[in-house]
């Protein structure tokens, strides 16, 4: 009776690898799904929610530390990745021009202490974060990996229905 | 005697051997190459389980770091990251000593320098007697910024620039050591752009930045004719003022004020002042989250004149302004008011404004700006300004993201003298 149960379990199982594979690797951290792109912070940092208004103010350089004093240090993906593309249109309202313009501007005011770091790749930009106590960027949801904290925006994390933060595939949008 | 190993094999023995050689040689590379082309899903397999090996070994040594903090003393190298934490970036690997030492980690993010430069160059011509159409070289000026530290940090503009008898010269036209305590408190000491309205610390010595040409008649150069003290050395206090969506900012400043005591003299006091008495700043304004791009705000800044000669002169300079500033649309506001108190005399005051208004059609942006000033006659500090106002119309086009072609039309009209048309064409670019 065993032995049939064996070989009747046999056959399924490079399905069941093979789905398991198709479905990725686990989602860590209350990560979202692979739609929508997740703010991320140090661990350490204290802040746990900020709200969109203030998240907004940080990406353009016009809040630069945190509550605790430490300075803010932004660090974005490099240009024409999805996960940019959906933080220019919700976060800057801008276009990539109008942001390399913005932020001419600003550090040449004094009103912007620093521009953005620019990365490539979203193990980078966790790696970055890790190891910056300051550092704020953003990753796709499943990118996310416990070296990293997720902030809330408005008390939301990506999983949750209202988040803004979200790829839309099919979007003309910028 | 013959000697022959075949017979130490058996005949069995052999073909046996032989067969399994034979074996071997057909398993073993079938084997490899099975070997090298393992199915992709295996390959995937593999990579997600090491991703998930680095990730589960970062965690552990970043709660190993938590649970261990490891003081440091001043001055000594703060402990490296964890064994298998995610490695720094090449490029910021120099660590930075954390206050307090510690689990925290530990890379530099400080840009030791950055230069960025503008400049521009000018043709232009009017119909003012006297003059010649000319292609003018405009100010090079390189920018340089430097984190010194994570509160520290260092701004400066030096800018070349040729004068009217067409002698190069160089000014270090901003210097600023910086402190930067929270979003409240930044203390800049050094020479600035004194914070009177907004066009003068929105736009500095950069072309490029402006979307017309120049600067407006009330914000020029002082080594322009201009009437503000658009420079100043001494300190600069500025920040946030907690107010909720009305996002309100502070700036307090106290300087050596201008020269005064002869036309001829250097009118930003670098090194001496010529008496005690300190000019002081204060301007106040408002970034409401409610219409994203609005400014508006006040400034009101005092200083006492002592031109030879003439009693002492209480200068006051108030201005006000309402700016909307999106990427594609922009409407700038401004009035200014100069009050000249001659001690125990007259009153003189300068009131001036410019409207500029744009937008921008995809590299296109025209605009339009009308400007007015109006000086005394016997006005004693600038008794050739008078009263000059008229429109300008331009169009700006964006030739690259660093390469801005300008074409404007001027005609200022004067109390009793004939109005004046010009035409500039100007290339301002950033490198």
């Amino acid at each position: 009776m065993r032995r049939t149960l064996l070989v009747a379990i046999f056959p399924v199982l490079p399905v069941l690898l093979a789905g398991m594979l198709a479905l990725g690797p686990p989602v860590l951290n209350g990560a979202g799904s692979d739609q929508s792109v997740a703010i991320i912070v140090n661990p350490s940092n204290p802040v746990e929610n900020c709200s969109f208004e203030d998240l907004r103010k940080i990406f353009m350089g016009e809040k630069s530390h945190w509550p605790n004093g430490r300075r803010i240090t932004l660090v974005m993906l490099d240009p024409a990745q999805p996960e940019r593309k959906v933080v220019l249109r919700e976060i800057y309202n801008m276009s990539e021009k109008d942001l390399n313009n913005h932020f001419i501007q600003g550090v040449f005011t004094g009103g912007v202490l620093a521009p953005p770091k620019t990365l490539a790749s979203a193990a980078e930009v966790r790696k970055f974060v890790f190891n910056v106590p300051g550092a704020i960027g953003y990753v796709k949801g499943t990118d996310v990996d416990p070296s990293v904290k997720i902030l809330r925006i408005d008390g939301r994390l990506p999983d949750d229905k209202d988040y803004r933060l979200r790829v839309q595939a099919h979007s003309g949008k910028p | 005697m013959r000697f022959s190993v075949w017979p130490l094999i058996s005949t069995r023995k052999l073909g046996t051997t032989v067969l399994g050689l034979l074996l071997g040689f057909l398993v073993v590379p079938a084997m490899l190459c099975a070997e090298d082309a393992a199915p992709d899903s295996d390959k995937e397999t593999i990579r997600a389980l090491l991703h998930r090996v680095d990730q589960l070994e970062a965690r552990v040594a970043q709660l190993e770091a938590q649970q261990k903090p490891a003081p440091q003393a001043p001055g000594q190298a703060p402990a490296s990251a964890p064994t298998h934490a995610p490695a720094p970036i090449a490029s910021e690997l120099a660590p930075e000593q954390e206050p307090g030492g510690g689990m925290e980690q530990r890379m530099d993010t400080r840009t030791l320098m950055q230069i960025r430069g503008f400049g521009d160059m000018t043709f232009h011509g009017s119909d003012a007697h006297g003059t010649h159409t000319a292609f003018s070289l405009g100010q090079l000026n390189l920018f340089v910024t430097s984190d010194i530290s994570e509160k520290f940090r260092l701004l400066s503009e030096i800018v070349f620039e040729a004068d009217p008898t067409n002698s190069v010269g160089v000014d270090v036209e901003r210097l600023l050591l910086q402190y930067s305590l929270n979003d409240y408190f930044n203390l800049a000491v050094g020479r600035y752009h004194t914070d009177i309205g907004f066009y003068n610390t929105a736009y500095h010595h950069s072309a490029w930045l402006q979307t017309a040409v120049g600067r407006p008649l009330l914000f020029q150069f002082e080594d322009n004719g201009g009437i503000l003290p658009i420079h100043n050395v001494g300190a600069s206090l500025s920040g946030a003022i907690p107010s909720g969506r009305l996002g309100l900012h502070y700036v307090a400043e106290v300087g050596n004020g201008r020269a005064s005591s002869s036309p001829s003299a250097e009118p930003v006091q670098n090194v001496v002042d010529e008496n005690n008495g300190k000019a002081v700043n204060f301007a106040l304004f408002a970034r409401p989250n409610a219409v994203r791009g609005l400014q508006v705000g006040f400034s009101a800044y005092h200083d006492s004149l002592h031109p030879v000669g003439i009693p002492t002169i209480g200068e006051n300079i108030y201005d006000a302004y309402a700016v909307l500033q999106r990427p594609s649309f922009e409407w700038l506001n401004e009035a200014l008011l100069i009050r000249h108190a001659v001690k125990g005399g007259h009153v003189f005051d300068t009131p001036g404004f410019y409207s500029q208004v744009s937008k921008a059609f995809g590299p296109y942006r025209p605009y339009f700006r009308y400007q007015y000033v109006n000086e005394s006659p016997q006005e004693p500090m600038f008794p050739f300004v008078g009263l000059q106002h008229g429109p300008s119309v331009g169009l700006r086009y964006d030739a690259t993201e660093a390469v801005a072609l300008k074409l404007q039309y001027d005609r200022t009209m004067f109390r009793q003298e004939p109005s004046v048309n010009g035409v500039q064409l100007q290339f301002a670019f950033t490198f």
